[in-house]
């Protein structure tokens, strides 16, 4: 426990100065508070004596008051604010540290979980900070001051008062403890019923029109269920702690009602002092109650830190490490140099290999089954993958050498599947350089067939799209990530399989502008439709990691070969419908 | 209900943000309604305390006037009232022989044993109440929104409406807690009044001068902070928000270089919210310590003043110190109402968010006498000059045509010639005029959408996957639906193979909305899952996307089995989709343009003619090498 917590150091070493400050002023503010019951006491006696003069305890309340507060709440603002700067460092680097995260990092953590770590888990470290520490001080403090002045009273009642303080402290341990795993309980049933919710409303279509609405609200009775049995279980557990706490405090104040009424009766304590002593009682049953929770809150920040270091300790997959010599502009000529890849945790390569040469200004289809690798190759050449050394080339320079935000700023990829932040079109589109022109953008909306849909949308550019924006269809997303591809001129554009959900003629009226503007650049694209990728100079074939055929759509047709197969299958449809394919052969001859 | 013109609703209406800055009796009293089924619960809870707060009096009354005043300091000629708290420890005393201390000290123990019962007991009670009313309430408008028509959802935006059921219900929760909280606060403040007007009215008095001051200050305090908390709020969904966009999208960042640029921006919001957070606690810090001041300035305060009153012999030395153990509870509540304003508030608003969902009464009409639908459908269907319309201009025009049983029929027709809403239409997921779309010859407007969507099964071309593992995508909660039926329907849909080749089969985990399958597999896997309901009739609402060679020979092969013995009405994008069909319409702008057969239609060289010439057009290598070197 104390070795995750530990890690923790560097980060509040840097307030160092700010949390010692803060611990001196509460010892100081201490000092003032002990002095209210010190006072009431001496006021108390004289007035057991009939004496009237009570100006001085009076004025010594109301001085201890006024210099508590003002120092307290110093001190207070001061540690508490080292939490949020904690806090506020933590998220940073936290954020910072997952920029550079790669595939096999984001397999084994899943985002919401890497949510819960970045919000819940740093929140608990501030608390230690902010809170914790202020407990610790007043654990200390109090304790401290409150015995020393109950001893000087009456050391016998003292020992008395004792006894159930331990108990206390360890039951408020234990029941924190316990009271944190039930509320962390509540917050997964809560986002599990919302995530149900959600999910259902996104498929109330589907839902509705195959008349599940009776199931489906049966399985959020459920959630519902769940949810509310963890609420009244964290309930319980909170309420029994707010009857047992007090009760157990109870029992020291018996034991001055009893024992240090008994030594009033003898006349060897004032009453004074026996009134003292419940206001002293308070003051240290308070720390041992807080003992527990620090404790408890220790623990549960230990939990946190080591969660969170655990990311913080997981290494950047794809080293950075960018060689001088490497020439700033690429020209685009790529050489794949018998390129072997196997995904961590798989014991067959995905790709295996593979030589191929594309010249600059070539335009080269990528065709295969599912799985065959096309996509895993693509993904070599901007390196979203750690891409071994001496395997692939960009004009003769091999990619490991470039750095990475060259190799990805002068090389467009196009992903699969279509991502959109939920921001405007403008800047979704511009995404790279979110201040580019609007001519431009535009532009390139144009060039991805795009621009007609945007001027129909009632704040055109300016619509927000994306989780909380407007819903755009499959087709439109996909166009709107080629666009953001498209606006970057590049040397290399890779386009992996982003015309899936758009028609053919669309399709076909991109591709040919594309073939039409970029002469003189390199373009690979990934595809199922032959017609597609007849567009293509040439067409790779890749089968189970390794490169089949290669050629043109001529060349392979006569090759015979898988690609043949493609564009039999293409065309014809099913093999059993031969008899209805002649007769459209020859409608449409 | 035929030509009852539904109102034009404001959409908008359900989207804005309704402002709740009025305390709102009539919403409070709805909300009790959900409580009434617990209204026992609510009664001991209301008595539980009740006996709490006593005891809460009690205790400081054991120690101040039954210890100090008659066991210690009997001397004192004036005597606080003990509310029978002397009576009681003599009582115990002369019933035990114990001395009136040790008797004392019983009584405490008992009355501090039974105060953790009650608030205990309270509490449970109090938590019981709300938590099962307000999961009835969850429950009754989560049902609501479920049967809300498809215009409702074309309309408004999903995260809206499940906030509704997720965070308007929670700050519910708060409120509901909330006035629980008031209440057990409220009711020892109430009895300690009471208790200190008796003892000596004089310095109750002067003591309650410190409430208006100590309200003023919580009013000044809680206006300044409620606008710094929702700062901090939004900042802190703002961070949530960017950094979870970006995890989403990380590929993009990455792909983009905006790693930096994406920093910086979080960043600033981190900023922003520290500085929300500091201004926030440093009031905060403030307000808690002056509370705590007040406190003890009272203590001081009743001392001076007391001190002449016990030497003048008008209070008891004991009444003085029970005084100064009221303070707490007096000043207790200004805070926490301080506190619970603004959730109080909030959850105004909240409810009022809750109550417009609950009365959202846009539905699709319901016959009022239903008939009942034999065993099962011949599966004949007509379509009599239906009209429809969104919103003014006309999608459907007059659209007639009909189906025999076991026919298979094929829609073709550019984007927007209204192919989608035509088959929403049959199975009722719009409002349509009596006698205009018939099945098996009843008005579809005659049966009640669940049976009537039972019969048919509908594909839509933008199906849903629900995340859980395959076989749960395929089952769906049907209750009839067994293990056996599942593997049956997924061989018959051609899902089997794939789904056994997957590394989990049947209970292999999909991703949000199936992303680990191809659209090819999520098609079958939609075929599987009507299957599994064995309708009469099927429609099917083909994907646009390209699909891979092998799984579209599967789908080809899937939908000859699927469309045996029953009518279908096919929507294809692609024409191989439909070489198998009876007959093709061909919709044109919302009418009917051209039905017949396959060769029929090719023979006419119209629309479909066209349609035909542009998917199987030869590929000319001569045009595209010369596009290639311009």
């Amino acid at each position: 426990m104390f070795r995750d917590l530990l890690r923790l150091v560097p980060f509040i070493r840097k307030y160092k100065g700010r949390l010692i400050g803060g611990i001196t002023l509460f010892f100081i503010a201490r000092l003032f508070e002990a002095a209210v019951p010190l006072c009431l006491m001496v006021g108390i006696n004289r007035l057991e004596r009939g004496e009237a003069d009570l100006l001085l305890p009076v004025l010594g309340i109301v001085g201890a008051v006024a210099g508590r507060f003002v120092i307290v709440s110093w001190a207070r603002i001061a540690v508490r604010r080292a939490g949020f700067l904690v806090q506020f460092d933590l998220r940073d680097a936290f954020y910072k540290h997952l920029q550079y995260m790669g595939p096999n990092f984001f397999r084994q953590y899943a985002i919401g979980d890497l949510m819960t770590r970045a919000v819940a888990d740093i929140q608990l470290i501030r608390r230690l900070v902010g809170n914790g520490t202020t407990m610790i001080v007043i654990f200390c403090f109090a304790t401290i001051v409150g015995f020393s002045c109950m001893t000087l009273l009456s050391p016998t009642l003292t020992l008395f008062v004792l006894p159930p303080l331990p108990i206390l402290f360890f039951y408020t341990w234990r029941s924190s403890l316990k009271l944190g795993l039930a509320s962390r309980k509540v917050q997964e049933k809560l986002s599990s019923l919302g995530a149900q919710v959600q999910e259902n409303l996104s498929g109330i279509r589907t839902i509705q029109a195959m008349a599940l609405e009776d199931e489906e609200v049966r399985r959020f009775d459920d959630h519902n269920q769940a949810y509310t049995d963890a609420f009244y279980s964290h309930a319980r557990i909170h309420s029994i702690m707010h009857s047992v706490m007090p009760t157990l405090a109870a029992a020291s104040a018996v034991a001055i009602l009893g024992y240090g009424g008994h030594k009033v009766l003898q006349g060897t304590l004032s009453i004074g002092a026996f009134t003292a002593f419940f206001a002293y009682v308070t003051m240290v049953v308070q720390p041992f109650r807080v003992a527990g929770m620090i404790i408890s809150m220790l623990q549960r920040a230990a939990v946190a830190s080591r969660r969170l270091f655990a990311v913080f300790d997981y290494e950047p997959e794809i080293p950075d490490q960018g060689i001088p010599w490497v020439p700033e502009t690429i020209r685009g000529s790529i050489f794949l140099n018998d390129l072997t890849f196997t995904y961590r945790g798989s014991n067959q390569p995905a790709i295996a290999n593979i030589n191929l040469t594309i010249q600059r200004g070539e335009m080269v289809a990528f065709m295969g089954r599912i799985g065959s690798g096309k996509t895993t190759l693509l993904k070599q050449i901007v390196r979203l993958v750690d891409t071994p050394k001496d395997a692939v080339f960009i004009d003769d320079f091999d990619v490991c050498d470039y750095s990475l935000n060259q190799l990805r700023t002068q090389i467009a990829y196009v992903p699969q599947d279509p991502f959109l932040f939920g921001e405007p079109l403008r800047t979704n589109i511009s995404y790279d350089q979110p201040r580019r022109k609007i001519d431009q953008v535009w532009q390139a909306a144009e060039a991805a067939n795009f621009a007609q849909s945007i001027d129909e949308m009632a704040f055109k550019m300016e619509t927000i799209v994306g989780e909380r924006g407007v819903t755009l269809s499959g087709g439109q997303k996909q166009r709107a990530t080629l666009a953001r591809g498209l606006i970057r001129h590049s040397p290399v554009l890779i386009l992996d399989d982003c015309f899936s959900s758009v028609d053919t003629e669309t399709e076909e009226q991109i591709l040919s502008h594309l073939a039409a503007v970029r002469s003189n650049k390199t373009t690979l694209l990934v595809s199922h439709r032959v017609s597609t990728a007849r567009h293509a100079d040439r067409i790779v074939v890749l089968d189970d990691g390794q490169v089949e055929e290669v050629g043109t759509h001529d060349e392979l047709l006569k090759h015979e070969g898988i690609y043949a197969e493609f564009e039999r299958i293409q065309r014809e449809g099913s093999d059993e419908d031969r008899s209805l394919q002649s007769q459209i052969g020859l409608v449409s001859r | 209900m035929s030509e009852a013109a539904e109102p034009r609703r404001n959409y908008e209406l359900f989207d804005a943000e309704l402002s709740g800055a009025v305390l709102n009796t009539r919403l409070l009293l709805r909300l009790l309604k959900w409580m009434r089924p617990y209204w026992k619960t609510l009664a001991t809870s209301l008595i539980a305390v009740c006996a709490t707060s006593l005891l809460a009096i009690a205790l400081p009354i054991i120690i101040s006037v039954v210890v100090i005043d008659h066991v210690l300091h009997p001397q004192s000629t004036v005597v606080a009232p003990s509310f029978g708290m002397v009576w009681l420890t003599e009582w115990i005393a002369s019933n035990t022989g114990w001395s009136l201390l040790i008797s004392a000290c019983a009584l405490y123990i008992a009355a501090q044993l039974i105060w953790a019962f009650t608030s205990h007991l309270h509490r449970m009670t109090l938590t019981q109440t709300v938590i099962n009313g307000l999961r009835d309430l969850r429950h009754d408008l989560f049902k609501h929104l479920e049967t809300r028509p498809f215009t409702f959802y074309d309309n408004v935006a999903v995260g809206r409406v499940m906030t509704r059921v997720t965070n308007d219900v929670e700050s519910l929760y708060e409120l509901l807690r909330g006035l629980g909280t008031l209440v057990g606060e409220l009711m020892p403040f109430a009895f300690a009044l009471v208790v200190m007007l008796t003892l000596n009215i004089e310095m109750s008095l002067i003591l309650m001068l410190y409430i208006p001051i100590l309200v003023a200050v919580t009013l000044v305090f809680r206006r300044y902070t409620r606008r710094l908390f929702r700062l901090v709020r939004q900042s802190v969904s703002a961070l949530n928000q960017n950094l979870q966009e970006n995890l989403s999208g990380l590929q993009v960042v990455q792909l983009s270089t905006r790693e930096d640029y994406n920093l910086r921006r979080y960043h600033r919001i981190n900023g922003n919210n520290l500085l929300f957070e500091s201004r926030s606690m440093r009031l905060e810090t403030l307000y808690s310590s002056f509370n705590d001041s007040m406190a003890s300035v009272a203590t001081g305060v009743i001392l001076w003043y007391a001190g002449g009153q016990v030497i003048q012999e008008e209070i008891s030395l004991g009444g003085m110190v029970l005084f100064t153990r009221f303070i707490d509870m007096l000043f207790h509540p200004i805070v926490v109402l301080g506190e619970q304003i603004n959730i109080l508030f909030r959850a105004m608003a909240s409810g009022e968010r809750i109550f417009q969902a609950l009365d959202w009464d846009e539905a699709i009409h319901e016959p009022e006498v239903a008939v009942k639908l034999p065993a099962r459908l011949k599966g004949s269907v007509e379509f009599r000059n239906v009209i429809f319309s969104y919103g003014d201009s006309p999608v459907i025009k007059d659209v007639s045509f009909s189906i025999e049983p076991g026919e298979k029929l094929a829609i073709v027709g550019t984007t927007g010639s209204g192919k989608s809403t035509l088959i929403r239409l049959l199975s009722r997921f719009y409002d349509i005029s009596d006698q205009s779309i018939f099945v098996d010859g009843i008005d579809v407007n005659r049966i009640h959408t669940h049976d009537l969507r039972s019969r048919i099964g509908v594909v839509l071309q933008d199906f849903h996957m629900f995340s859980g593992t395959i076989y749960s995508n395929i089952w769906l909660g049907k209750p009839n639906v067994d293990e056996e039926a599942v593997v049956k329907a997924a061989k018959t849909a051609n899902a089997h193979d794939f789904i056994m080749a997957l590394p989990d089969g049947y209970h292999t985990k999909l991703a949000e909305r199936g992303q680990n399958l191809s659209q090819g597999q999520r098609q079958l896997l939609a075929f599987a899952r009507i299957l599994t309901t064995d309708p009469e009739i099927l429609v099917l609402d083909e994907a646009t996307a390209n699909i891979d060679t092998d799984t579209e020979l599967l789908i080809q092969d899937a939908l000859k089995t699927l469309t045996r013995g029953r009518t279908s009405i096919i929507i294809a994008h692609r024409l191989q989709t439909i070489q198998d069909s009876d007959r093709v319409l061909v919709l044109d702008d919302g009418e009917v343009a051209e039905i017949g057969t396959h060769d029929e239609l090719l023979a006419k060289h119209g629309i479909f003619y066209t349609l035909h010439s542009l998917q199987f057009q030869p590929v000319d290598h001569d045009e595209l090498q010369q596009r290639h070197q311009r």
